[in-house]
């Protein structure tokens, strides 16, 4: 998905070019797989982890960092999770930068009055202990809005929240609202219309039953046209996902 | 999760140690000795160069053993450098 969108990947590792030929072969890995084998990259990043001591397996190791770079060097974007267990995916680079839904993941539309919400997660499949992502794609009639934030307890914002336990972090963004001058009130508000996308993110705890699951969440907001402000709604929702089985990269020894 | 975190490398090493030694026997690992070798870990967790800098040029090997660099490895939009532990652990 990455390569479709002009995005080359490589990754950068302490192994030997020995190890990192018999792990692409194995796995059938196409892009390129760099040996830094005496970690002086890795230093050069500024991410060599000290905490590891001479004479572990490990030592030699970064913190995991993942970097977007444009064609000329100059850094994008970089995703890091702060427990090595924990990955962000290919797929939620993709989602966040390209606004693109996996192929695989099912996208769930919910609707009300005005307003359509298509929800979908940036991959069908995770493992325990995984970040994955998940876009909502809003779109109002013409006339009709929801609320950003800040705002007074009176009104509700538009959110999304998943309550799930298998979820243990989360986030979810909107873009900046527009400030609507509410003449009857005397208010300024910030509000959405149209079309406009939030971003959001759910890590899962480690870890995690292998197996399809659905994700439980919640759609919050209120809408109010012209005339008219309809009572706050929540609206819940579904997501399916398939819990993959953890592969333990741990020594057989 | 417990938030202490040892100051010093031998004792962060016997944590991952034990940590190692219990996920390779098969041994249940306990949240807390979980919350610990994480801690350790990530001790002093660093993320490198900062949006709007220039990545570092280098020049390493890949798994055929031709040498790469940032210039040959982006394509039109750019490039995914993930930085990872180990392919072979």
């Amino acid at each position: 998905m990455l390569e479709k969108n002009g995005v080359r990947i490589a990754a950068v590792s302490y192994d030997s070019q020995e190890i990192l030929k018999g792990f692409a072969d194995k796995h059938g890995i196409g892009f390129p797989l760099l040996s830094d084998h005496d970690s002086a990259v890795i230093r050069r990043f500024g991410i060599f982890n000290s905490n590891i001591a001479p004479g572990l397996r490990a030592h030699g190791v970064p913190h995991p960092v993942e970097y977007l770079a444009a064609p000329d060097g100059v850094l994008i974007r970089k995703y890091f999770v702060e427990n090595y267990q924990h990955r962000v995916t290919a797929s939620s680079v993709v989602l966040r930068e390209f606004g693109g839904v996996a192929e695989d993941a099912e996208v769930i539309t919910l609707r009300s009055g005005a307003l359509t919400v298509e929800i979908g997660l940036s991959g069908a499949k995770a493992f325990a202990g995984q970040e994955i992502s998940f876009l909502a794609k809003f779109k109002l009639k013409p006339g009709w809005h929801v609320y950003g934030q800040p705002l007074p307890d009176a009104y509700t914002a538009t959110s999304i929240a998943f309550d799930d336990p298998k979820i243990i972090r989360q986030s979810f963004e909107l873009p900046e609202a527009r400030r609507m001058e509410m003449a009857a009130l005397g208010e300024t508000l910030p509000v959405y219309g149209g079309s406009f996308q939030g971003f959001g993110s759910l890590l899962f705890k480690f870890p995690m039953d292998a197996g399809r699951t659905m994700l439980r969440g919640q759609l919050r907001f209120q809408q109010c046209g012209d005339s008219v402000c309809e009572p706050p709604e929540t609206i819940p929702f579904k997501l399916p996902l398939t819990v993959e089985v953890f592969m333990d990269a741990e020594p057989k020894r | 999760m417990a938030n202490e975190v040892p100051a010093d490398l031998a004792q962060k090493a016997a944590i991952m140690r034990e940590f190692g030694r219990r996920r390779a026997a098969g041994e249940p690992v306990s949240d807390e000795l979980l919350a610990k070798h994480v801690n350790a870990t990530n001790d002093n967790y660093t993320t490198g160069p900062e949006p709007g800098q220039r990545l570092p040029d280098f020049s390493l090997p890949d798994q055929r053993g031709v040498r790469r660099s940032l210039k040959n490895l982006a394509g039109a939009n750019g490039l995914l450098l993930v930085f990872h532990r180990s392919a072979d652990w």
